[in-house]
């Protein structure tokens, strides 16, 4: 074992030296310019910070997370750390809900919404309310 | 011989010759509006769809190509293709489009293929859509599902009319051009497959149907194929219709860049900062731009703002500074 570690160290070393050489020349070009493709990304996932945001306005969702013990303020900072993927993502499940009103009572509506919000968040590692969330524990 | 299946009604212990004719009378209402019931809300939907639009659409400009066997994809493809002004014929098309071990084209390449031609793949669903594109005079490929959900036997066709009067749809399809084939079938093997479209456009042509978002991205879809002068000229084309796109106006930009014009590049990004002038990203892109014609001052200048303006991406705009800082110093563009 410890020949083999041996024998793999020098060439550990010339294979980083290597690629260094291959990265340094371009290192400087690699502040690029902003791709379209991230344009479109960041712009859908600030119209879904916005939208979840709004949602998180209204009176019936606030109360349903004074419930779970969350200010709204705190479940906002916790919307806007979510990457902008990870907010698109979040809107399109709350899309996915049935419109208040729709047989579902706003009350029960809210605390869906809420759920999924903090189950999202939750998931992502941003929040730590449900213990079904199976995490890696730093020990 | 013949094949027997469950003769229910003959054997005296069957399942239905326990119940009374009152339930066997129900029995067969139920399957009945189960049979029935969702004609109606179909033809509804159909209805509503085509409420804004004339009664008869007929497109006589695509052309029609008859498939091989399994080659729908690649003939649906010639045919739109060529509609959109590009000499296209299904053999040529089949090994972009055709996967041999499917015994068919998957979606994706379809769309991959439409934009290695130059052409913007811009999918479409929907009843309405599909309709309002058509009388707009757009083909669109759709996609059916044939067979059943669980034994599918998936086909391409080109919707190219409908007449609601007769309520059918006019398909080139298969080895059959202008096939008329009722709307109920229609709908029916159309939802398998989630009302499945594709368009697909000259850049210069917009879809009659066509969002903002959606278009923007399918343009996008032109730069990954690495075909820059398309790709510029379809966001010039969502520009003429949403001028206040900044996806557009940032591709727009940059496909200039990736053709190596910098001095639309640079026009470019200047009407983004103009138009955006709380984007950090237009400015990050315009230094780069100055700086790779030479202009430094202006380059640092417009570095400097997007740095100030921050957001999400301000980390690659502090990179952009420090490099053209850095540039400035040795006197060498990067690149």
């Amino acid at each position: 074992m410890s020949m083999l570690r041996q024998t793999v160290k020098p060439v550990s070393v010339v294979v980083i030296i290597s690629m260094l050489f291959v990265v340094i020349p371009y290192q400087s070009c690699l502040a690029a310019l902003i791709g379209t493709e991230t344009v479109i990304e960041t712009a859908r996932g600030h119209q879904a910070r916005e939208q979840v945001k709004q949602i998180l306005n209204r009176e019936e969702i606030q109360e349903a997370l004074r419930a779970q013990g969350v200010s709204a303020q705190e479940a906002k900072a916790r919307v806007d750390a979510l990457s902008d993927a990870e907010a698109v993502r979040l809107m399109e499940k709350l899309d996915q809900l049935p419109a208040g009103g729709d047989g579902l009572g706003v009350v029960i509506g809210a605390a869906l919404v809420v759920f999924i919000v903090l189950l999202i968040t939750d998931i992502l590692g941003y929040t730590d309310v449900f213990t079904f969330v199976k995490k890696r524990h730093v020990r | 011989m013949s094949v027997r299946g469950p003769d229910f009604g003959s054997k005296p212990d069957g399942w239905l010759s326990g119940t009374g004719r009152a339930d066997r009378i129900i029995l067969l209402l139920i399957v009945y509006l189960m049979l029935t019931g969702c004609g109606g809300a179909l033809h509804r939907q159909w209805a509503q769809a085509g409420a804004d639009l004339p009664a008869r659409c007929q497109l006589d400009s695509a052309p029609f190509y008859p498939q091989k066997t399994f080659q729908c994809g690649p003939a649906t493809l010639a045919m739109a293709l060529s509609w959109s002004g590009i000499s296209a014929d299904p053999d040529t098309l089949a090994p972009e489009v055709f996967t041999a071990s499917r015994k068919g084209s998957l979606q994706s390449a379809m769309i991959g293929s439409a934009r290695r031609h130059g052409r913007v793949a811009y999918p479409v669903s929907g009843p309405e859509t599909l309709l309002a594109e058509v009388c707009a005079g757009h083909p669109v490929i759709v996609l059916q599902n044939l067979g059943l959900s669980w034994y599918p036997v998936w086909h391409y066709a080109v919707l190219v009319g409908y007449d609601a009067h007769e309520g059918i749809v006019i398909l080139h399809s298969g080895v059959i051009p202008y096939k008329r084939v009722s709307v109920k079938v229609f709908e029916k093997t159309w939802a398998r497959s989630d009302h499945w479209g594709l368009l697909v456009l000259a850049p210069a042509r917009l879809p009659a149907t066509a969002t903002e978002d959606a278009y923007v991205s399918a343009v996008l879809g032109l730069e990954k194929a690495g075909q820059w002068q398309a790709a510029a000229e379809g966001y010039k084309n969502a520009l003429t219709r949403w001028p206040d796109s900044l996806a557009a106006h940032m591709g727009l930009g940059n496909s200039y860049d990736a053709l190596g014009d910098i001095g639309s590049a640079e026009a470019a990004f200047r009407v983004a900062t103009h138009r955006f002038p709380a984007q950090g990203s237009t400015f990050n892109n315009l230094a780069h731009v100055l700086w790779k014609q030479g202009k430094q001052q202006a380059a640092l200048d417009a570095a400097r703002r997007a740095v100030e303006l921050g957001g999400s991406l301000v980390n690659i705009y502090r990179k952009t500074l420090e490099e053209i800082q850095a540039g400035a110093d040795e006197e060498r563009p990067c690149r």
